[in-house]
């Protein structure tokens, strides 16, 4: 079969992707974090952007996955098994991140040793640990040969809160912070989880029309149609949230806040908020909401793709528009942290920060990412594929039945 | 009563000369790259320049550092524990857990805190301090002087500080130095609407 030689060849590239990552991440353990573009003033970057936008993917999949079966929609339930497999897979990424981003990784143990209730970060670490699990088990559940409904309906009861949750202890970590001015809202959860509805969501549509084109996997194509409906709805709200968020922001001018406001709107960070609203909410909007372009797969998929950038730029604009700006001004700034190289010119202060995340970050990141294709493809293979003869009560090991 | 150490900054004393924030360096070893105490020039464009408009010139400084927050956010974030506050009221890190996360450098309001990004690099002959050295990977900033204030010592930038702008002491007791200048002075919190409630005094 000639997809046989493709998805050997995708795994064969994943697979280098994935080694030049790790080899990527021993190179930073041994020289430090000062490999990365982050310093004092930035003091997390590309890492901790892309563990926020996987857990949201997460989450959004699990939450539209589950919900099949709590609120029993069953044109749904077709899509709950890849749902599940893909929000398993982005909650472990997500949890890599963390690790590659720790300064002190060896100590990683010490979160659940010493661990300290009151930090969010401790909160996440919890919820994220049953969240795994849930999905996990969830996973079980619904590959068995006779699923259990009852189990099945239990576990997705547990499911959708934990989703619901993950993602608002994820925005919890910075909404709760009184340091930094334009992530100190009440809104930052339901803001989470909404760019987590409507990206996971877009990934699933993606994930489907590729598991379809590349896999014996077949999809009622009435049912892109209703998942596109949602996610129209799923924008929408994203965008009121936004919307709400930067008004209640502009609104009383206060000095900090018009300052933070002022890197998004035509700052530094307006590449990212700008193709966010406009690419990553409008468009995509836009192409939705006509239920006949809701008929179009390749439409679909545009818009899709649109929402998962722009939830990322998202991402991007949230967590720098409170790193950017020093909190207490004064020249000569804040020192960076890094050590003048021998002979050079002493240059350890900046006034404000600033931040390109390196090659080295980037090939973490990519490598984090490819690893996570690698798991979704044997997941997929062990638990999708092979349904018709699992379903037949014969157990044939993935490979032997190709 | 607990012991609540703080401290006040005269800013009508400071001068800008920047001794404090070297001595600091060497009682600490603190490495390159990097302070735990700085002097900030107010209002100014540049280091020491005057801010205002000729002929309404003003010129002055304020040296910054961990406050000591009796309601510090770093504390409270701190996943594992490692930041902490001690019975005397010294914010401290406890430099054999922290594990790196840089969640207390988000979460500080007032971006005193450092992180060693690379191996420490130190000036030889530049390290007189009795402060243990920090690896990589780890965060750091002022202690008080943990290792001088145990012993009743004053911190080394009170100590060091040529136009006795810094004062040490207990804030609950009422007749110590600092609990009176701050009575007298007005003593301010910086950013006090954060609610961290600092336990270094700013006297303008
Ligand atoms: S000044 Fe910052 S580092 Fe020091 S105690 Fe307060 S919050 Fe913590
Ligand atoms: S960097 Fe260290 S001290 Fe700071 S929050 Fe993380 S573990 Fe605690």
């Amino acid at each position: 079969m000639e997809n046989r030689g493709n998805l050997k060849m995708s795994l064969g590239i994943l697979g280098l992707l994935t080694l030049l990552g790790l080899i990527a991440w021993v190179y930073q353990l041994s020289n430090g974090l000062i490999v990365t573009g982050m310093r004092n003033v930035v003091s997390w970057g590309l890492y901790i952007t892309s563990f926020m936008f996987f857990v949201g993917l997460s989450a959004g999949g699990l939450i539209v996955s589950s919900s099949a079966t709590v609120f029993d929609i069953p044109a749904f339930k077709a899509v709950a098994k890849p749902a599940v497999i893909l929000s398993t897979v982005c909650i472990i990424l997500a949890g890599l991140f963390i690790v590659v981003d720790l300064g002190s990784p060896e100590r990683i143990l010490y979160l659940f040793i010493h661990p300290q209730f009151q930090s969010p970060l401790i909160w996440d670490v919890v919820v994220i640990a049953i969240y795994l699990v849930v999905s996990l088990l969830y996973l079980k559940h619904m590959t068995q040969p006779a699923p259990d409904y009852r189990k099945l309906a239990t576990m997705s009861a547990v499911a959708l809160p934990a989703a619901v949750l993950v993602h608002s202890v994820t925005a919890w970590i910075f909404g709760l912070q009184i340091a930094r001015v334009s992530w100190h809202s009440a809104l930052m959860a339901p803001l989470f989880v909404a760019s987590a509805l409507d990206s996971g969501l877009a990934l699933l549509i993606i994930v489907l029309a590729g598991l379809e084109r590349y896999s014996d996997y077949k999809v009622e194509p009435k049912l892109y149609a209703s998942l596109a409906g949602l996610l129209a709805a799923f924008v929408a709200v994203d965008a009121f949230f936004v919307f709400s968020e930067v008004l209640t922001a502009a609104y009383p001018g206060e000095e900090s806040v018009t300052a933070a406001l002022g890197l998004l709107l035509s700052g530094p960070l307006a590449p990212f908020f700008w193709v966010q609203v406009v690419l990553g909410l409008a468009v995509p909007f836009v192409i939705l909401a006509s239920a006949a372009n809701r008929q179009s797969k390749s439409k679909i998929l545009l818009a899709a793709a649109l929402v998962i950038i722009g939830v990322f730029c998202k991402r991007v604009w949230l967590l720098f528009s409170s790193f950017l700006l020093p909190l207490v001004e004064g020249a000569p700034g804040i020192t960076l942290g890094q050590a003048p190289a021998a002979g050079a010119k002493l240059d350890m202060w900046a006034m404000a920060g600033s931040y390109t995340p390196t090659l080295v970050e980037w090939a973490i990141f990519i490598g984090i990412i490819s690893f996570g294709g690698i798991m979704f493809i044997i997941a997929a293979r062990r638990l999708l594929w092979a349904r018709e003869d699992t379903a037949r009560g014969i157990r044939i090991a993935p490979t032997a039945a190709k | 009563m607990a012991k609540k150490l703080g401290m006040t900054i005269d800013l009508k004393r400071c001068m800008g000369c920047h001794t404090c924030s070297l001595g600091c360096k060497m009682q600490n070893n603190v490495p390159m790259g990097m302070l735990w105490n700085r002097i900030l020039t107010i209002g100014g464009e540049d280091v020491d320049t005057a801010r205002g408009e000729f002929p309404s010139l003003e010129k002055s400084w304020m040296p910054l550092s961990c406050l000591h927050c009796e309601n510090a956010s770093c504390v409270k974030v701190c996943p594992v524990g490692a930041t902490y506050r001690d019975e005397d009221g010294r914010v401290l890190i406890n430099y054999d857990r922290c594990i790196g996360c840089r969640y207390c450098m988000a979460a500080c309001p007032y971006n005193v805190r450092v992180f060693n990004w690379q191996k420490p690099v130190r000036e030889p002959g530049h390290s007189y301090g009795e402060a243990p050295v920090r690896a990589k990977g780890i965060m750091e900033k002022c202690t008080l002087c943990v290792e001088r204030t145990a012993k009743g010592q004053e911190p080394r930038c009170v100590e060091v500080c040529p136009a006795k702008a810094r004062k040490f002491g207990d804030l609950n007791d009422p007749n110590s130095e600092v609990s009176k200048a701050i009575r007298e002075r007005g003593g301010q919190q910086l950013l006090a609407e954060k609610g961290t409630k600092p336990q270094v005094y700013y006297l303008r």
